[in-house]
């Protein structure tokens, strides 16, 4: 094995427990700014921590109905996030399996894991996961092409599809402020919300069988698998917009391994990532849930966005 | 320039592969009133005759050298029957033999159950037939033999429609399948009519060298061949025939409908359209380009809500006809502005999802043959809790809609990188407002694959997990072992696939550099592990390594849930305090409904409830619900269209009186007015 494989998989290792790590104090956080918003004091900032902790600890339960797939959909779903998270850059300008592919194997690994979880979400009869997953996936189907498009917008500008490369590029050309750059931003940062299952499109505290969406696809499992299923989706969250930031204000970001360059990197993906989750916090503490029905219009705002990006761009 | 060769142990591979064909036909001919050994002969020589045409392909494929032979020459007549097996041709025998051969296997075991013992004979010939002519249109030399096995292969496939013809509907899908298909044939014919008589010859080598015609007649010409084409393609908006047609056949036959028969236009589009016809114009790529779009979208958005499995796989049939058109519009687009490398990506892509489609589509239909054998219905609804009496059907399914949604690990995916490497490497080979097509249809193709992850969530989800919905769906069985193993070689083909993708391209290599125009393109494999369509690392991609990275992420998922090896407590699946049946489920009409209601601009769904009202208004007796989504192009298109031919043909009618008087005297004005018109000419 070569001294650069060798690194890029402590590489890996190191980002994916990093990011495990952080994950669920992004959620906490979240859900504490909201609180205060209200005037409430909110939960204690290691709460995601506690919760996790506890429910690993329980017993397994399965249902009578259910299969082989019940039990796969929350491990294949975390399998593919967590291989996810080592495909993007994050303090550093390079990711660790970068070798491996660029944005398209990204949002194809997330699709798979989503396909799992919504698949097992149908295993155990109840109408409550056949709703989840049947507005899972129609949301999915709707925020993909936004998503693409916006993410091309960006890509195309640089001329790579490959993440590491394309961050790289971009902190050599230093902030463009081009008027493209805001709105593929405006754009991706509407499916962000969507596919992290945010008010207006979701809600994540809601358990009433109208409302839920990505609540309903997890409403039959508990304990570990539970666990799995929340851990992974405070994940994807992060890796989100951890994507967002480094894509497009690429500052502060590690050029090499330097320890004093990775602390500066650390301190400024976390400030970003902080400001984009009072950013969330806002949207989602002055705006109530759209109807499903209604999320189209938000998501063609978002693929409006991204065309106008491209077009803006290259005109 | 390719030496042809014309010696060699595989020279005699396809006259070897024709004969056993026609021994075969024989055969069962002279079985016919012994059904078991008569259905083993005709599938063992076919799938004998298809070892035999799949090592030839795949001595093309690899030397990249031309075979050409003559199958037959009678002196006296001057009839010859030549045959040139080029790297394209060998490309499409290929994916034909890779389907053809587990279907055969398969079938032995399946026409026991499903074609009735009286019409083994026939269904066995017709079998043998329709490969046969399947693989004739891919090898013909000149037109004449290409357009007879053209015919002959519509034949075969609407006598295999027509299989169980005492239905009506199968009936008229074959009737339909073959209007439809003649009025393609009619396209090709005349086009194929105008090629010859501007070449002054009837072989491929002449009419298709590309400086034959110019001008807007080659545009005419190129609508023509895009229709006749299209029409076997399956692209919208002349599918109509495909989803009655491809689920009326029994499922084998299906299999072989959906995954190899689109094919034969697939190939006509490259080998006139694209490659033949010279350099191709802006204007085509564009057709190309929109007409795979609208396939793609559409198609999906069909499969999407049908409750019928066979038929939800024919219109997704529809939607990857349309994938493979997409690519090939791109390059088009790109050889029409000289970008010969994007051009090699585009081909590649869409030759790399014919192979990809035809082993997924087959493996699935097969699936649903099973299934359909084992339960006696197609509805999705009266299915359910079949993935605990079928389990390995159900995994092989699992793994096709997996493949077929086009996700990471499986063989959808590669192709449909490649085709996304296509788009994108298409705009920026592009000047010109013309551009923003690109990124506009891969959009299309990110939400057509995301549909399609949430059709095929559906239709596995729906179909085999939770409860039975039905009693034939409780007393469900697995399909008898020969059945097993066809879907477990398709179904490892798909990860195979999935994971060393760089496979499939090395194959394609030889058969790209042989087209005209892309002599000397780049290669576009990295290894048998990666993809990098080699233009200044646009892209690259390793499913393989990456695929690790899952692996070892799933071993850590499950070390964090497997604690103290405790069993799993089973407990009943919380119902609101109610009991679970199946009646409480999710069906796979309320899946959809979602999208149903979010594109009803393009579904116009409609739908009527009436309450059978009892003693009071409040307490109805029962609910009677129907919802349908209009039938767009039957209505408004072949409706029209229909119309006007039957009140053209009445008008026309008047000439046609019946008295012989009037006919006579037609004929003489015609005698007449030709020895007028030529009576100047010398």
């Amino acid at each position: 094995m070569s001294v650069e494989a060798l690194l890029a998989l402590v590489a890996a290792l190191l980002q994916a427990g990093g990011m495990l790590a952080a994950a669920p104090l992004l959620r906490t956080g979240i859900k504490k700014m909201k609180a205060r918003l209200q005037n409430r004091q909110g939960p204690p900032l290691l709460q995601g921590y506690y919760d996790l902790a506890k429910l690993l600890g329980k017993e397994s339960v399965q249902s009578e109905t259910a299969s082989w797939v019940y039990a796969a959909g929350p491990r294949a779903y975390f399998a593919t996030v967590v291989a996810a998270t080592t495909l993007v850059p994050v303090l550093v300008a390079a990711a660790p399996l970068e070798a491996t592919g660029g944005i398209l194997l990204l949002v194809g690994t997330l699709a798979l894991g989503r396909f799992a979880l919504a698949t097992a979400a149908l295993d155990t009869g109840s109408p409550f996961g056949g709703m989840g997953s049947s507005r899972d996936m129609t949301i999915a189907a709707l925020a993909e092409p936004a998503l693409m498009l916006g993410l091309f917008a960006s890509a195309l500008s640089v001329g790579t599809m490959n993440l590491g490369v394309l961050v790289r590029d971009l902190v050599q050309q230093g902030p463009s402020w081009h008027p493209s750059d805001l709105l593929a931003f405006a754009g991706l940062f509407i499916i962000v919300i969507a596919e992290t299952g945010r008010i207006p499109v979701d809600n994540p505290a809601t358990h009433l069988e109208l409302t839920m969406i990505h609540e309903a696809m997890a409403l039959e499992y508990a304990g570990p698998d539970l666990a799995l299923v929340e851990w992974a989706s405070a994940v994807k969250e992060l890796l989100y917009l951890t994507l967002l930031v480094n894509l497009f204000l690429p500052v502060g970001i590690a050029t090499g391994f330097a320890p004093g360059a990775l602390l500066v990197a650390l301190g400024a993906w976390a400030g970003k990532v902080f400001l984009l989750a009072v950013a969330v916090t806002l949207v989602e503490s002055t705006n109530a849930k759209l109807r499903l029905f209604r999320v189209p219009e938000l998501v063609s705002v978002s693929l409006g966005l991204a065309f106008l990006a491209l077009a803006i761009r290259f005109l | 320039m390719v030496e042809p060769s014309t010696g060699g142990l595989v020279a005699g591979a396809l006259p070897a592969a024709v004969l056993v064909r026609l021994l075969t036909v024989a055969a069962t001919t002279a079985l016919a009133r012994r059904p078991r050994p008569c259905r083993w002969v005709a599938l063992g020589g076919s799938m004998a005759a298809s070892v035999l045409t799949l090592t030839m392909a795949a001595e093309v494929i690899v030397s990249g050298r031309e075979v050409e032979g003559v199958l037959f020459h009678h002196a006296a007549s001057g009839i010859v029957f030549d045959y040139a097996v080029t790297p394209l041709s060998a490309w499409f025998l290929m994916v034909l033999g890779v389907v053809a051969l587990p279907t055969a296997l398969y079938s032995a075991a399946y026409f026991a159950h499903a074609v009735a013992a009286s019409r083994t004979a026939v269904v066995g010939v017709a079998f043998n037939v329709l490969l046969g002519s399947v693989e004739a249109v891919f090898v013909a030399t000149g037109v004449i033999v290409f357009l007879g096995a053209w015919e002959v292969m519509t034949l075969a496939t609407a006598a295999l429609v027509a299989t169980e013809y005492q239905e009506r509907a199968n009936r008229l899908a074959a009737y339909l399948y073959l209007v439809m298909s003649h009025v393609g044939t009619g396209c090709l014919v005349a086009a194929f009519m105008v090629l010859a008589s501007r070449a002054g010859a009837t072989s491929f080598t002449a009419m298709l060298a590309g400086d034959v015609v110019s001008g807007p007649l080659r545009d005419g010409l190129f609508a023509l061949f895009l229709v006749g084409f299209g029409v076997k393609a399956g692209v919208i908006p002349l599918h109509v025939w495909l989803p009655e047609a491809h689920p009326a056949a029994p499922s084998s036959i299906s299999a072989l409908m959906s995954a190899v028969l689109i094919t034969a236009g697939i190939y006509g589009l490259y080998r006139v359209c694209a490659f033949g016809l010279g350099v191709p114009d802006e204007r085509w790529a564009l057709a190309l380009l929109f007409v795979g779009m609208l396939s793609a979208i559409l198609g999906v958005l069909y499969a999407l809500t049908q409750t019928d499995l066979k038929r939800l796989l024919a219109c997704s049939t529809i939607e990857n006809s349309g994938i493979v058109v997409l690519g090939l519009g791109a390059g088009t687009m790109a050889l029409a502005h000289g970008h010969r490398a994007v051009a090699a990506v585009a081909v590649a892509a869409s030759l790399t999802h014919v192979l990809n489609h035809a082993i997924f589509k087959g493996l699935l239909f097969l699936a649903a043959g099973s299934v359909v054998m084992a339960t006696g219905t197609r509805q999705i609804e009266e299915f359910g809790g079949l993935l605990k009496r079928m389990p390995w059907t159900a995994l092989f399914f699992f793994i096709g809609a997996l493949a077929i949604s086009g996700l990471p690990l499986l063989n959808g995916f590669p192709s449909e990188w490649l085709t996304f490497q296509a788009l994108l490497l298409g705009f920026t080979a592009t000047p010109g407002l013309v551009r923003l097509n690109f990124p506009v249809a891969g959009a299309m193709l990110a939400l057509t694959s995301a549909l399609a992850a949430a059709c095929f969530v559906r239709a596995f989800g729906i179909g085999f997990l939770a409860l039975p919905r039905s009693r034939p769906a409780s007393d469900a069985h697995e399909s008898p072992r020969l059945m097993l193993v066809p879907q477990a070689w398709l179904a490892t083909l798909c990860v195979a696939l999935g994971l060393f993708p760089g496979v499939t391209l090395r194959a394609l290599e030889t058969v790209i550099a042989s087209l005209p125009g892309l002599e000397a393109a780049a290669p576009t494999a990295a290894g048998a592990l990666g993809m990098a369509p080699g233009i200044s690392s646009f892209d690259f991609v390793y499913p393989a390594i990456f695929g690790v990275a899952v692996l070892a992420a799933l071993v850590v998922a499950l070390s964090l849930t497997a604690r103290r090896g405790a069993v799993v407590r089973q407990v009943p699946t919380w119902a609101c305090g109610g009991v679970l049946t199946p009646r409480t489920e999710y069906t796979a009409t309320a899946f959809s409904k979602p999208l149903l209601m979010i594109f009803k601009a393009i579904y116009r769904p409609q739908r009527q409830v009436d309450a059978l009202a009892g003693a009071s208004p409040y307490f109805p007796q029962g609910v009677r619900y129907r919802a349908e989504i209009e039938p767009t192009f039957e209505r408004y298109i072949y409706g029209p269209l229909l119309r006007g031919v039957v009140r053209t043909a009445g008008a026309m009618r008047v000439l046609q009186a019946g008295s012989l008087h009037a006919y006579l005297a037609y004929v003489l004005v015609l005698a007449v007015v030709l020895l007028i018109w030529l009576g100047g000419t010398p």
